[in-house]
């Protein structure tokens, strides 16, 4: 554990000057990016989706065909594989308010490939499942059309690559959620005592020698806060706002400032978020160099997209903003980030209600959300509080599933040991004018 | 003795100037490492304490340590105060450090100054902010500019290259970045064969000068002259494409040129040539004169990387235009539509298409409406050819660029000073402003052609 340092006996801090003090040298990281399948070159929006879809179908068929004859023998006969789920709304001409979740005890599962749809009834839960996963059912037809299910199953975890993590003791840091040109200031300080942490600022000496073991760090999106994406200037007149700047030009030069600290003493990887100025189809693409010029300059730095995939110190590391995870909470009955992180694990696919109701871009030969090798580290950020899982697949494989918190909302990051994928929160906290609030732990 | 210069100093910002000092203000300030601010500061305290004990004297504390917390350990950090140090270690399973964080004199009602002080301390010392902290990386070193415009380049150039082939052979599918990096440039096919030839010498010209490092405005101006010799040349028909072919890099125009597309008829090669040049000329010009205009910290270092990122990027740019000329859709429609091709290109190239777009085309009716000797004409014309692709017969209208003759000294003057863009918020309004003085000179053109052809209707009964 990062904290597992007991303070060096005799050299405290709470003393008269010492001699020179030891400076601890930052853990070389060994670093491999494998996001190239996120990343986008030249882009053309003049194709329809649905071949993203038939995409999907066809790259998932093979796995789901092995899984559903391991479970349910070889006599059955494989149909039909991807997903639709309707949702009865009637037809109203006001404005739909926007809710936190969309499930209706009302909705129906619909079954659909190239080729034909059908209802499904039976022990299969509309509500736990969203449009877009490919699943396989077992059951039969009824005379009314639909489809009894008895059973259904998903791709499940596909195989995990070989396991090179280090043997010693080795930190990343995954924080996400920063909300940077928020106007309120209580987050910033905590910031600045993460950003002191890493850095080796903060601390006694014991704190600092582990703080030196954090070989990176991991941005997860939402570096900007929600309201710096005010749209005013889009509906007052143009003599009102033509002296405003964005609210996110004050917040992005935060942003490199806090970068600039970060990057002189730590790789850093920044994926971008849900409010961060970058597109808004996953998968999002970097945030261009040209707004961060201070930090940009140093090599730590490593601007990349979202979805991110990497290998950390051997450590196969995938995960996304957040995006998709909140995307099918709202569609879904599941309440749990860390379950729905799971499930996404289950199902063999990282985003499946893309493009469905998550802008997405329209692939065409191939979907890059498909799992196609078992992270050993798998996150989603902007996660409401922090959870963190160790999962065991059927194989063997073993995949430690990190919520991670929002930093502006619970001044909270974690803190992953590559050696021995554990995880554990770090938390910071600053007095306030309330005393007895200060003594709540961040939640 | 040395020992107390230092608490001859934290004496005087406490108690004289009133300051709040914490040990990060403190090691700065004093040029320590951070721990020996911290002891500092606790010495300070413990000495004051012992001479006065009714010191006006308040401090806070960092306490870090274990937590156990819903059955799981959580690492804490924290900024207390004084009073409630005690409790707070009292929580805390195991205590991994505990040392001052800043003194005041006055009673802190909240944590806002403690970072204020720090912001500003930290603001004024950027470029060197881990010189006194406990932890070195071996790895952040700032790149040098010029370190920094190599590696543009060759991502640049290696990153292009796969895609240039891909944008010509097959259209955008997967859209998936390039995945190969390519040091060879492989001449590209067709009509975008001229762009590549005559911007890659342009970036190799580009490439020469930021390393020599002369002033921005040097090489805008150098290049001017040359860019708009290429705009005169245009107009000078076939001694022009004579022109152009010596100045492009010899020999490759003329294998591009015979790569051609055969489906695309003979005449298309030496008009469009023309206008694809002009249009070459005429975005390198903005984009010099862009960079002079432009301000960013990194001046020199960003103006060279643009100088050749335009190059190759505006060889882009222009391909993708032309393709879209050559597309059945509607030309200003797919321009600003258009997504950019690489996400690292500076946002002033989009801007810049429709613009440079809008401004060919009054441009050149207003050169024609000039009533000089020598017009250039833009003609609309129904291409016919075969897309092999998709089996088809396509029949495509296309402006095309006949050369008649040559007037363009007005012309090329005063094009470049209405060019100058920036993709800076408040200047958006001057491309608007610009293509509104476009459409102005296109309307008194289009009004002075049709009184023209109005005057000659009637002369010819």
């Amino acid at each position: 554990m990062f904290s597992a340092v007991t303070p060096l006996p005799g050299r405290t801090l709470l003393g008269p000057p010492s001699a020179e003090p030891p400076t601890f040298a930052r853990t070389g990281s060994d670093f491999a990016d494998r996001s190239q399948p996120f990343r986008l070159g030249e882009r053309s929006f003049s194709r329809q989706y649905a071949h993203l879809y038939a995409t999907r179908l066809l790259c998932m068929r093979p796995r789901l065909e092995q899984q559903a004859r391991l479970r349910w023998g070889d006599g059955v006969l494989l149909r039909k594989l991807c997903q639709l789920q309707e949702i009865n709304e009637e037809h109203n001409l006001v404005p739909q308010p926007s809710l936190a979740k969309y499930v209706d005890p009302s909705d129906e599962l619909v079954l659909e490939d190239e080729l034909q749809r059908i209802k499904l009834t039976g022990s299969i839960e509309a509500s736990r499942l969203v449009t877009g996963a490919v699943l396989a059912v077992y059951g039969h037809e009824q005379e009314d059309g639909k489809f009894l299910v008895e059973e259904h199953c998903f791709a499940h975890l596909p195989p995990q690559l070989p396991w090179q993590g280090p043997s010693t003791d080795r930190f990343v840091l995954l924080a996400s959620g920063l909300g940077l040109g928020s106007g309120s200031g209580e987050s910033l300080l905590g910031t600045q005592l993460l950003v002191d942490a890493v850095t080796g600022q903060l601390g006694a000496e014991g704190q600092q020698s582990c703080a030196a073991l954090i070989s990176r760090v991991l941005l997860a999106g939402n570096l900007l806060s929600q309201s710096t994406q005010s749209r005013d200037s889009l509906h007052k007149a143009k003599y009102l706002t033509k002296k405003t700047q964005a609210a996110s030009v004050e917040a992005v030069k935060m942003l490199d400032e806090i970068l600039l600290q970060l990057c002189s003493s730590v790789p850093v990887d920044v994926m971008p978020g849900e409010f961060d100025p970058t597109n808004y189809t996953l998968p999002q693409q970097p945030l261009h160099r040209c707004m961060l010029p201070l930090s940009s300059a140093y090599p730590t730095l490593q601007l990349v997209t979202n979805p991110y995939q990497a290998d950390m110190d051997g450590v196969r590391f995938l995960g996304t903003s957040g995006q998709n995870i909140s995307d099918i909470f709202k569609y879904s009955s599941m309440d749990d980030y860390l379950e729905i992180l799971e499930w996404t694990l289950l199902a063999g696919h990282i985003s499946p209600t893309a493009p469905d109701t998550l802008g997405c871009y329209p692939f065409y030969n191939s979907d890059p959300f498909i799992l196609t090798d078992c992270p050993h580290v798998y996150f989603c950020g902007n996660a409401p509080k922090f959870q963190s899982k160790l999962l065991t697949g059927e194989d063997g494989q073993r995949v430690l599933l990190v919520a991670v918190p929002a930093f502006s909302a619970t001044q909270t990051a974690c803190l992953v040991n590559l050696r021995d994928l554990s995880c554990q929160p770090i938390s910071f906290s600053v007095f306030g004018a309330e005393d007895d609030s200060d003594m709540e732990v961040g939640q | 003795m040395e020992d107390e210069l230092y608490l001859e100093n934290i004496d005087e910002f406490v108690t004289d100037q009133n300051r709040i000092v914490t040990y990060k203000w403190l090691s700065y300030t004093l040029g320590v490492h951070v721990n020996q601010a911290k002891q500092m500061l606790y010495d300070y305290v413990e000495r004051k304490r012992k001479e006065n004990s009714g010191a006006q004297l308040h401090v806070t504390y960092l306490v870090a340590g274990n937590l156990i917390q819903n059955g799981h350990t959580c690492h804490k950090v924290a900024v207390v105060r004084e009073d409630k140090l005690e409790a707070m270690k009292s929580k805390l399973a195991t205590v991994t450090s505990v040392h001052v964080y800043s003194i005041q004199k006055a009673l802190l009602k909240d944590s806002g100054p403690l970072y204020n002080t720090d912001y500003d301390i930290i603001k004024a010392n950027l470029h060197n902010c881990s010189k006194f902290s406990a932890i070195r990386c071996a790895d952040a070193v700032p790149r040098t500019p010029a370190e920094v415009a190599q590696a543009r380049t060759l991502a640049r150039s290696s990153s292009q290259t796969p895609s240039d082939t891909s944008a010509v052979s097959t259209p955008p599918l997967n859209g998936h970045g390039p995945t190969a990096a390519k040091q060879s440039s492989q001449p590209p096919k067709g009509i975008m064969g001229m762009f590549a030839a005559k911007a890659a010498s342009k970036a190799q010209d580009a490439n020469k000068e930021p390393k020599a490092k002369e002033a921005p405005s040097v090489s805008a101006a150098s290049s001017k002259p040359s860019a708009k010799g290429n705009i005169m040349n245009n107009f000078f028909g076939k001694a022009a494409m004579n022109k152009l072919k010596v100045n492009s890099v010899p020999g490759q125009p003329k294998e591009e040129k015979e790569a051609v597309k055969t489906s695309v008829p003979a005449t298309e090669p030496e008009s469009s040539p023309n206008s694809i040049v002009e249009k070459p000329g005429r975005k390198t010009e903005p984009a010099k004169i862009q960079q002079k205009d432009k301000k960013s910290k990194m001046k020199r270092m960003d103006k060279s990387d643009n100088e050749e990122e335009r190059e190759p990027e505006n060889q882009k740019k222009k391909r993708k235009r032309i393709k879209q000329l050559e597309s059945d859709s509607s030309d200003e429609e797919d321009v600003p539509a258009s997504p950019t091709l690489e996400e690292e290109k500076a946002p002033s190239p989009p801007p810049l298409v429709p613009a440079l777009k809008a401004e060919l085309e009054p441009a050149s009716t207003e050169a024609s409406a000039g009533g000089k000797k020598r017009k250039r004409k833009r003609v609309l014309k129904s291409k016919m050819f075969v897309d092999e692709e998709e089996g088809c017969m396509v029949t495509e209208k296309v402006y095309e660029s006949e050369s008649c003759t040559d007037s363009e000294d007005d012309f090329a003057k005063t094009k470049p000073p209405a060019v100058p863009k920036q993709p800076a918020l408040p200047v958006k309004k001057e491309p608007k402003e610009e293509r509104k003085n476009q459409k102005k000179g296109a309307a008194t053109a289009s009004r002075a052609n049709k009184q023209i052809s109005i005057m000659g209707f009637c002369q010819k009964k």
